[in-house]
């Protein structure tokens, strides 16, 4: 049934990757490394210290793109939905460019001159959307995560200083997320590029490969993008107005 | 081809003056020539309906409206089906049953572009033979736009309306599934329309 949480904390985690092979990389995001036996999504967690709800939310969001967090008002901690934000952008950085950017420098060795000045422009143009996921992933790090960790430290601290109240009133989290672009417009550009009107080339399982990473890409920055919306947003929200609760009035 | 070639009927209704007047102002920067009914209250905008005026194109505030302004807009959308509505409101409503949704927070990007998608006459139907192949005027426009040109810039290059210009990069789009500006010019270079020495 659609919508409903499919993995639990009593499910294997076995079982969860023999489900959906697709959310090993987000495992290792969470620092959990395959050889896991016959153990529990929850003895996992508890072992590496990591907070099993927000796990089951994540994969369950992977999963399921109409899965909706049965815990929505849930608060998770701040840090760990940032470090789990964080630790994605690293892999689409170390991970993810860097193999697309092997099968097409693969391709570039083409015999034919025509070819490699057809791959070049392909090059050149996921360069320069390179260039435009590093630049938003380094203002959600320097600017957005930030201010989402001082929230909570003004929670925990009782301490509300008057920059960040400042902040809250002229420039919350909903002005962020009016303006989140979407990261996807060049990725489905190029696919379709490739797909049709990129002259035949000799090296066709390259190609291929580089064809499936591109989709997978886009997927996994599509679930990444509705996590951004649908976990972080609605938590740093609710921290704001606790925070505005607080201190908002009395000064 | 010229779409917005004869006036188009227009009802701006609005309390606030300088409302009025941006929208205004709007128009004439994207290039909309419309005979144009300022109204200023709810009683004018019921008096013109009840007359029978039914306007292509009607832009609200919703500060007029009565409660529940949603079941207004409903019998709003009945009474005038051919109308094309846009609602400009103070904050984001998902209940507004209506073509465009400004709110009066938007930077000027997102206003041009709401006004812009507003006044923009449905993509001509095309033939599903013709669908992979551009027309000529499409490629005089795919080149400027490759090239770097702004929408502006393409209309007075290829003297034609912005608006213009605009339906053909939708169709240019959506034959080629290319949205980016940057992707267009890798098609164009791909297919010789446009040679790499001239992009800067």
């Amino acid at each position: 049934m659609k919508g409903l949480q499919v993995f639990g904390e009593n499910s294997k985690m076995a079982d969860v990757i023999h489900k959906d092979y697709s959310l090993i990389p987000i495992l290792g995001r969470f620092g959990i490394k395959l050889g896991f036996g016959n153990q529990s999504v929850k003895e996992i967690c508890d072992s590496k210290g990591i907070d099993v709800g927000f796990l089951l939310e994540i994969i369950n969001l992977y999963h399921d793109p109409d899965y909706f967090p049965e815990n929505h008002l849930r608060d998770y901690k701040a840090k760990q939905i940032v470090d789990y934000l964080s630790h994605t952008h690293q892999y689409y950085l170390n991970v993810k460019i860097p193999q697309i950017e092997r099968y097409i420098q693969e391709m570039e060795k083409d015999p034919s001159i025509e070819v490699r000045k057809n791959i070049g422009l392909l090059r050149k143009f996921f360069q320069e959307y390179k260039d435009e996921i590093q630049e938003h992933f380094k203002e959600e790090e320097e600017n957005v995560f930030p201010y989402i960790l001082s929230l909570e430290n003004a929670l925990k601290e009782e301490v509300c200083g008057s920059d960040l109240m400042k902040r809250i009133k002229n420039c919350p989290i909903e002005i962020y997320e009016r303006h989140h672009d979407n990261l996807d417009v060049k990725l489905s550009d190029m696919k379709n590029i490739i797909i049709r009107f990129l002259p035949p080339v000799q090296c066709e399982d390259t190609c291929e490969q580089l064809l499936v990473n591109l989709f997978r890409m886009e997927s996994d920055l599509e679930d990444h993008t509705r996590i951004e919306e649908n976990v972080l947003i609605p938590n740093v929200k609710k921290l704001e107005r606790k925070v505005m609760e607080i201190y908002g009035v009395t000064r | 081809m010229e779409l917005l070639d004869k006036k188009i009927q227009l009802i701006v209704a609005s309390d606030h003056f300088l409302c009025r007047l941006g929208i205004k102002t709007l128009l004439s920067v994207i290039g909309v020539d419309a005979d144009l009914l300022e109204i200023k209250n709810l009683g004018e905008l019921n008096s013109e309906l009840n007359n029978g005026n039914r306007p292509s194109y009607l832009i609200i505030s919703d500060s007029i409206l009565p409660s529940p302004r949603h079941k207004f807009i409903e019998d709003l959308r009945v009474k005038c089906a051919d109308t094309k509505l846009m609602i400009i409101c103070e904050k984001l409503s998902k209940t507004y049953n209506c073509d465009q949704l400004v709110v009066q927070s938007y930077e000027q990007k997102q206003v041009l572009e709401k006004f812009q998608d507003f006044f923009n006459e449905p993509e001509p139907v095309v033939n599903s033979e013709e669908t992979s192949v551009l027309s000529d005027r499409e490629i005089d426009v795919l080149k400027s736009v490759a090239l770097g040109l702004s929408n502006k810039e393409v209309a007075d290059h290829l003297c034609i309306s912005i608006n213009t210009v605009i339906t053909h990069r939708k169709n240019i789009t959506s034959k080629l599934g290319i949205k980016s500006i940057s992707g267009l010019t890798v098609y164009a270079l791909l297919n010789n329309i446009i040679q790499a020495e001239e992009v800067h």
